[in-house]
């Protein structure tokens, strides 16, 4: 059954990253994902790690949550990673059957990988734990405008994620509604094959489209009522303001790209006798 | 053009494409700046295609129709006009954008390109004029019914207009969210002068107006004010619209040679009562108690609930207790009401009896928890209900279902099979596997023919093409076709025009006579579970406030009326006239009432006709 009251996995409280500005927030989260594959030795990586730790230290969310995060790709993680380690290839090689070859680039790279992987899925869930999705969406709108230039419909974009956000709560309601109706009318949804469950969604499945139809009838309605049209001269009431908390975030993301940019350059030269088993090739 | 009238409509028709039939036939009207008006009408009248059409939503297909001199269907006057005349619809769910109150009162200015400085005091005006403030940053998710729809007046308001619609907008709420909706469309009217246009089936909202009009097949069938068309008596029936309960006491009354004036509200009848009584020197008074009939039953079916609680996600920083310690016993036989606001934890308690939501006890996981040292042991809920003994694992939940047939609220929106007969037959088929095709039509047959609709016409129907109140109809089918032997309703006439409210009540007490034992229905219409219900209980809060026959619970009238509860019309007028000495023990049902008033009036003017030989 879907019970839970809320969707996303916004985490209250307010912190330092809490109140930065969405936008600055989605560029920190593009810029660390550059930064991810720029990195291109472990020095790097390490420091990358270290940034998602300060990170989510500043953010006050429990570790566990953020990790928790990881846990619905592990699966592809796993996988991908299997594959990265047998097919590779590379010059150095330790293994070798059939057509299976484990090598020491393999092998490497498969760390990268996973490191890569689960670095991206921590940093995009700092996110959505310390940004409320109506406040991501008006970060998402505000960032594209520039988009309009070319034509591309940013408002109307921003609109539909909108109403997307404010209709999640309406339809869960109605989905438990009719699963129960349903229930009480004997329908069973957990036992059976997969031919039989899906057979057994049928029920629910069309009267919610039903119910979506309808209710994107009246809400055109109600939003045709309230003057609602594509027209150019629309104003815009909420306004994204940037504060101190987000000069001092962009300051230290621009740092940490050049650190990391410089570790790359640099670093060969530490420990040069390990260099080539900590690098990319 | 005269700048007196802010809409006028010249012989206005319109019709459905595929439809055939004008849905407004030649509709003339004028409506002057700061007016009210109500309109009334059964359903598919008419009525909310005129609303759509004043403000341009729809186009006319003949005559004209001007809003503040602008004729709507010029260029772009459409567009214009929608700036001055405001529409609130029926589902306040379906008419948000946002997921934030102030988003969305901002999406109306916005569209009309307001600037942010002025948006900004036009939401805090707007919403200040519903009274819902200190909800500027909430989620309307979180919302009750009538507050989300007071959110939508305001969105409206944000723009500024001129005439406000409000189509059916208190339809879908409880009684307390419709007062709170009417409440500030009254202060619009008063205070802001706005011009209203009140869609409604709700006569005591229709009576707020200057002006009535009565939708009839898209013709205004009568114009009035709300007084003379209400008291118009049996015209209103021939437009498909029932009699006010005031008139069918009133009619009575008169019938037995009581003097009384044509009178709506019920202290206004009381008084006329009050009047006969004064005029024959009747002073004091009392109707004989009146009788409960005692239920027959076997009380094989009786439905125990002790101690029951119920904690919504438990666990989390939304805990929310719905249930605090539910005792009950419903017997078998009775026409059971549940009375109780949204949100009062009623919804909650049905959804135990069929064990929609299981007790803690009969899940799979369950572990008996251990009494901590220096608390009490804690009390564990349990329900029964017949042979089920709902807190055990070993209990039939399937055979437990097909016995409690449960109907939801508007089981219209759960029809999903492509013909009437695959959709009633599906309970049956979950429930009796390997059951043969003769029997399933057998049943199915049987119980669409006692809801009321031609078996051999509707079969093959899609349930979608079907009118609403057919629908919902199909709909208790498909419950019913098990033969349950309680059936359980939420809020089964929730809305419907009162003609249909009457029909679905009558086919719940046929069902009651011929087909299930006991009939619970969860309703907050005070008038419907006095008319129709032998015994009842309140809930509050999460408790059984009150358990016993209606017209015991309905005179504890003060204790109701603070927990925001009403009473029926009946009790109300029994109030007026208890100032005058004058107590009337009736059942609460509109003939009952009128009976024990004529019946003291009598014994008052025989005894006083005695003393005054003497």
């Amino acid at each position: 059954m879907l019970n839970d009251v809320t969707f996303g996995q916004f985490y209250p409280t307010q912190s330092f990253i809490h109140r930065l500005d969405p936008r600055i927030k989605l560029l920190g989260l593009i810029a660390f994902i550059v930064l991810l594959f720029v990195a291109n030795n472990f020095y790097s990586l390490l420091a990358v790690a270290l940034i998602i730790c300060i990170a989510i230290a500043a953010a006050r969310v429990p570790f566990g949550r953020v990790l928790r995060s990881v846990k619905g790709i592990l699966v592809i993680l796993v996988f991908t990673a299997v594959l990265n380690l047998f097919f590779h290839g590379g010059e150095t090689v330790y293994a070798e059957w059939w057509i299976i070859k484990i090598t020491r680039e393999g092998i490497i790279f498969t760390v990268f990988f996973i490191l890569r992987l689960f670095f991206l899925v921590m940093a995009s869930s700092v996110l959505t734990l310390t940004t409320t999705p109506v406040a991501l969406t008006d970060g998402i709108e505000s960032l594209l405008k520039p988009l309009k230039y070319i034509k591309f419909p940013v408002h109307e974009l921003a609109l539909i994620m909108s109403i997307a956000l404010r209709f999640i709560p309406t339809l869960i309601d109605e989905t438990n509604r009719i699963i129960s109706a349903q229930k009480a009318r004997g329908a069973d949804f957990e036992s059976g094959n997969i031919f039989k469950r899906i057979k057994a969604i049928v029920p629910i499945l069309i009267p919610l489209l039903i119910s979506a139809f309808r209710r994107a009838d009246e809400l055109g309605d109600a939003m045709d009522a309230r003057c609602y049209s594509s027209s150019k001269n629309r104003t815009k009431y909420k306004k994204l303001k940037l504060g101190w908390r987000d000069l001092v975030a962009f300051l230290t993301i621009g740092a940490l790209i050049a650190g990391v940019v410089l570790f790359n350059i640099y670093c060969a030269d530490i420990l040069p006798q390990f260099y080539e088993y900590i690098k990319l090739s | 053009m005269c700048e007196e009238y802010i809409i006028e409509c010249e012989n206005v028709k319109f019709s459905y494409p595929d439809s055939g039939v004008y849905a407004v036939n030649g509709v003339s009207l004028k409506l002057k700046r700061g007016e009210f008006l109500s309109v009334i009408g059964h359903n598919g009248s008419g009525k909310s295609t005129l609303a759509r059409l004043l403000n341009g939503l729809l186009d006319a297909d003949e005559g004209k129709i001007t809003v503040l001199g602008m004729d709507i269907a010029e260029g772009k006057n459409a567009v214009e006009i929608r700036k001055h005349v405001g529409v609130v619809f029926q589902n306040p769910d379906n008419q948000m954008v946002a997921s934030i109150v102030e988003d969305d009162v901002a999406f109306g200015p916005e569209n009309i390109g307001v600037e942010r400085e002025e948006i900004e005091g036009r939401i805090g005006w707007a919403l200040k004029a519903v009274g819902m403030e200190e909800f500027r940053t909430s989620t309307p998710a979180r919302l009750s019914g009538g507050q989300k729809q007071r959110i939508a007046v305001a969105g409206v308001l944000a723009i500024k207009p001129d005439v406000l619609i409000l189509d059916e907008s208190t339809a879908m709420l409880d009684p307390k969210g419709r007062r709170e909706v009417i409440e500030v469309v009254k202060k619009l009217n008063k205070e802001e002068g706005m011009t209203i246009i009140l869609i409604t089936h709700f006569m005591e909202e229709a009576l707020l107006a200057d002006r009535t009009i009565v939708m009839n097949k898209g013709e205004i069938a009568l114009e009035g004010t709300p007084e003379e068309i209400f008291t118009s008596g049996e015209t209103l029936e021939t437009f498909n619209l029932s009699l006010p309960r005031t008139s069918v006491i009133s009619e009575n009354l008169r019938k037995a040679g009581m003097q009384i004036n044509n009178v709506l509200r019920p202290e206004e009848l009381a008084d006329e009562i009050n009047k006969n009584f004064v005029s024959c020197g009747i002073y004091g008074g009392q109707s004989s108690i009146c009788k409960e009939k005692p239920i027959e039953s076997t009380h094989e079916w009786d439905i125990d609930v002790n101690d029951l609680t119920f904690t919504y996600s438990k666990k989390s920083p939304f805990a929310t207790k719905a249930l605090k310690g539910v005792n009950l016993h419903i017997d078998e036989g009775e026409f059971f009401g549940i009375i109780g606001h949204t949100g009062s934890g009623k919804s909650t308690l049905i959804q135990h009896l069929n064990a929609l939501i299981k007790l803690p006890q009969a899940q799979k996981r369950y572990k008996k928890p251990k009494a901590k040292k220096g608390q009490p042991t804690p009390v564990i809920s349990h329900i029964s209900v017949g042979q089920f003994d709902l807190g055990s694992k070993k209990c039939d939940f399937k055979a437990l279902r097909a016995s409690v047939g449960m109907v939801f609220q508007y089981p219209e929106y759960q029809l999903f099979a492509e013909s009437v007969f695959a959709d009633v037959a599906f309970g049956l088929k979950n429930f009796k596997k390997g059951i043969s095709k003769e029997e399933i039509e057998e049943a199915v047959k049987r119980s669409i023919e006692i809801v009321g609709l031609n078996y051999e016409e509707v079969k093959d129907k899609s349930p979608f093409d079907l009118s609403g109140g057919q629908k919902r109809r199909v709909a208790i089918a498909g419950v019913i076709v098990t033969k349950p032997q309680i059936l359980i309703l939420d809020e089964p006439a929730a809305g419907l025009d009162p003609k249909g409210k009457n029909e679905i009540m009558e086919l719940l007490h046929k069902l009651h006579r011929e087909w299930c034992k006991t009939v619970i229905i969860v309703s907050h219409d005070m008038d419907e579970v006095a008319d129709n219900c032998t015994k009842a209980c309140v809930i509050s809060n999460g408790q059984v406030f009150a358990c016993d026959a209606p017209h015991k619970i309905f005179k504890r009238a003060d204790e109701l009326k603070a927990l925001g509860l009403d009473i029926p019309l009946t009790a109300k007028i029994a109030q007026g006239l208890a100032k005058n000495g004058i107590i009337i023990d009736s059942d609460c049902t509109v003939s009952d009432f009128s009976d024990k008033v004529i019946e003291v009036y009598n014994h008052g003017k025989a005894v006083d006709g005695g003393e005054a030989d003497a």
